[in-house]
């Protein structure tokens, strides 16, 4: 059996006494898969995530990531540990206004500890932005500085990327872009865990999860997915 | 230095790792590598310490406005504090030479009190026709060509120590003068005196009963509201003459400036200086003086606490909306990798920017409000004080670093899952 990149177990997330937004979760996913959750929107796949990768910790349970169990780890850790495990995606690529997009991704090195102007720049080549290294955010499309955000998320070489609808913001053209990306990511060896409500999307990947209430309510692979619903389409 | 780095790195691969007393191991190789290590450790905290750096400097120019009403919360605070300390500084040297001009603070008397020249200050009575009226030989201004102080020949008198005397007509210019009197403003009423009239007076010496006689012309009457004006004055030489004690003087009038130590040891200097003389401070204005200078003092320090507080709570509420604004990025600084103590460290920095620009402009305000206040106040310029800058300086960045404390704490509470959520 393949390593398990991230490993939850029973694991409940309660925001206030009445919001369950998880509700006893128990998931494995294994190194350098690639997995899509789906679900409607409060379904808790954003909470979800932010457990993953140690954004946000849960009520009850344990996460391991990583072969780690960050379950019981402080603010502190938690972004010590999350810089070099994980690399985040965003819907809104949420860059500093400020900083160009080189320092964008300069910036999660000077975080790390080690800033490298050159490994930037070859980040933000390897996205297709070589030529915009000193354009501020503002100056950028979306598609643009979701791809900064993407090479900020990929500098410090993290094997795990969790994006939270990656493409939610952008139209079918830089989408496929991004997605494009994300393929040549998956065929490097990262694990890839994407929240999406875009079904093209999801049946790109490996393993889709569906979330309702909470709770998982569907763990299937694409193939068969795609079977029942081609199906569906014959019915008179 | 990357080659250097890369030198460094290349070199490791042809050491074989060995114990200190291996005799294959050659440890001048070892000691070139740690010493390259180190300069590659140098070289990344350098380029860290850049980056560092430019996210401060950006992020503040970004919100310059911001930075602005931050920087004139502590300017404003500063200017206070540097007017106030430059003033207070000044003020001490300058108000004494105010206090000053209400006479001598020194009274030097012989020790066995034998001879009765009157002298101002002491009071003999109300005056009425063909009664005994104290008569005052004194300098009014004289200048004593051997003592030269600062270039200047000194000069003292009373016209320098009790400069708030009132003299209507004229004062005695020549100290040879023997014709000449100034009578008290109450002698002059009660003997219905004009200037130019002229007074007789008669003197018995006490001890061989001799009586001398003299016709002096009134050249000016004084008023002064105290025991004075019921006194007759001339010069000293005169007065001398007329009491047949030539030479002789009862008391001596001092009136001593000295910022940092108190008259008494001034009076005691005088006493180890003239033997058989007793040096008197007049208390009541040393204590007038000493308390006016300390409520001064604690008034002006009052002023610069509270104005030093709005200037911190300036800081504070504009520090907490930029924390407040920035949450999302502080989230994301977070998401993306940085600890607490990173983001602590970038809005302490901001802070010990805006408090040391602040401060140095502060400083330079309040030299300009000081050389006002002193302006109309003591109707002189006042000297700058180097040593306030630093100060000033000081105090700003302990204000701000201080306003700025809760805000980042509530930056460092900001929690990272806010950038996903998407309000
Ligand atoms: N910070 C929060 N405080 C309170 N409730 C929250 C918070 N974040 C999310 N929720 C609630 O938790 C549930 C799951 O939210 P979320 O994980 O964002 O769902 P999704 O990403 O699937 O839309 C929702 O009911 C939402 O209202
Ligand atoms: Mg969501």
């Amino acid at each position: 059996m393949t390593k398990s990149a991230i490993l939850l177990e029973s694991v409940t997330k309660y925001y206030d006494l009445y919001t369950r937004a998880l509700n006893s979760v128990s998931l494995a996913i294994s190194e350098g898969d690639w997995v899509s959750i789906i679900g409607p929107s409060g379904s808790g796949k954003t909470t979800l995530l932010n457990i993953m990768s140690g954004l946000d910790t849960a009520s009850s349970g344990t996460i391991r990531v990583n072969e780690t169990d960050i379950t019981g780890l402080g603010q502190n850790m938690l972004t010590r540990f999350r810089r070099e495990n994980i690399g985040l995606i965003f819907q809104q690529y949420h860059l500093i206004p400020y900083l160009t997009a080189l320092e964008n991704v300069m910036v999660a090195q000077y975080f790390q500890g080690t800033v490298d102007k050159e490994a930037a720049r070859v980040g933000l080549e390897n996205v297709g932005l070589g030529h915009r290294i000193e354009h501020r955010p503002s100056q950028l499309s979306g598609g643009e500085q979701q791809r900064v955000c993407i090479a900020r998320a990929l500098i410090n070489k993290p094997n795990i990327l969790l994006a939270d609808e990656p493409t939610g913001n952008l139209d079918l053209k830089n989408g496929e872009i991004v997605m494009e990306i994300i393929r040549k990511l998956v065929n490097e060896g990262h694990t890839v865990v994407i929240v999406t409500h875009n079904m093209d999307i999801a049946k790109q990947s490996r393993r889709i999860i569906e979330m309702v209430d909470g709770k998982i309510s569907a763990d299937s692979t694409p193939i068969l997915t795609a079977s029942v619903s081609a199906r569906m389409e014959h019915r008179p | 230095m990357a080659t250097s780095v890369e030198e460094a790195l290349s070199f490791t691969k042809n050491i074989k790792l060995c114990l200190e007393n291996d005799a294959r191991c050659e440890p001048t190789n070892v000691n070139i590598l740690i010493k390259l290590v180190k300069l590659y450790n140098y070289d990344k905290s350098l380029r860290a310490g850049k980056m560092f750096l430019r996210i401060v400097s950006k992020s503040l120019s970004k919100r310059r406005s911001r930075v602005a009403i931050a920087m004139v919360a502590v300017l404003m605070g500063a200017a206070m504090a540097s007017g106030l300390l430059t003033v207070s500084s000044g003020m001490q040297d300058k108000l004494g030479k105010e206090f000053r001009k209400f006479g001598s603070n020194i009274l030097v008397v012989p020790k066995s009190d034998r001879i009765e020249v009157g002298f101002p200050g002491i009071s003999f009575g109300s005056v009425t026709e063909g009664q005994d009226v104290v008569l005052a030989g004194t300098y009014f201004d004289k200048t004593f060509p051997d003592l030269v102080t600062n270039g200047e020949v000194w000069r003292t008198g009373i016209r320098k120590i009790a400069p708030y005397w009132n003299v209507e007509g004229s004062w005695i210019e020549d100290n040879n003068d023997d014709q000449s009197a100034i009578a008290g403003i109450s002698v002059a009423e009660k003997l219905n005196l004009r200037l130019g009239d002229y007074i007789a007076l008669s003197y018995q010496n006490p001890e061989n009963k001799n009586v001398s006689s003299e016709r002096l012309k009134v050249v000016g009457t004084l008023n002064t509201g105290g025991s004075e004006d019921s006194q007759i004055f001339v010069a000293l030489p005169n007065a001398q003459k007329i009491s047949g004690r030539l030479g002789m003087v009862h008391s001596v009038q001092v009136s001593a400036l000295c910022v940092e130590c108190p008259a008494e040891l001034i009076g005691a200097e005088i006493e180890k200086k003239l033997p058989y003389t007793q040096a008197k401070t007049v208390k009541q204005l040393v204590r007038a003086e000493t308390l006016i200078m300390d409520q001064l003092g604690q008034m002006m320090l009052l002023i610069t606490i509270v104005a030093l507080a709005a200037s911190g709570i300036g800081v504070m509420t504009t520090t907490m909306t930029t924390v407040m604004e920035r949450r999302k990025e502080i989230g994301l600084m977070k998401s993306i990798g940085a600890e607490n103590l990173k983001i602590a460290s970038i809005f302490l920095t901001e802070s010990v920017i805006i408090g040391f620009g602040g401060g140095v402009l502060g400083y330079f305000l309040g030299n300009i409000l000081a050389q006002y206040m002193a302006e109309s106040v003591f109707h002189a310029p006042i000297s700058l004080v180097l040593y306030i800058l630093p100060v000033t300086v000081g105090v700003s960045l302990a204000v701000t670093v201080l306003a700025s404390l809760l805000p980042v704490r509530r930056a460092t509470r900001i929690e990272p899952a806010i950038v996903l959520r998407g309000e």
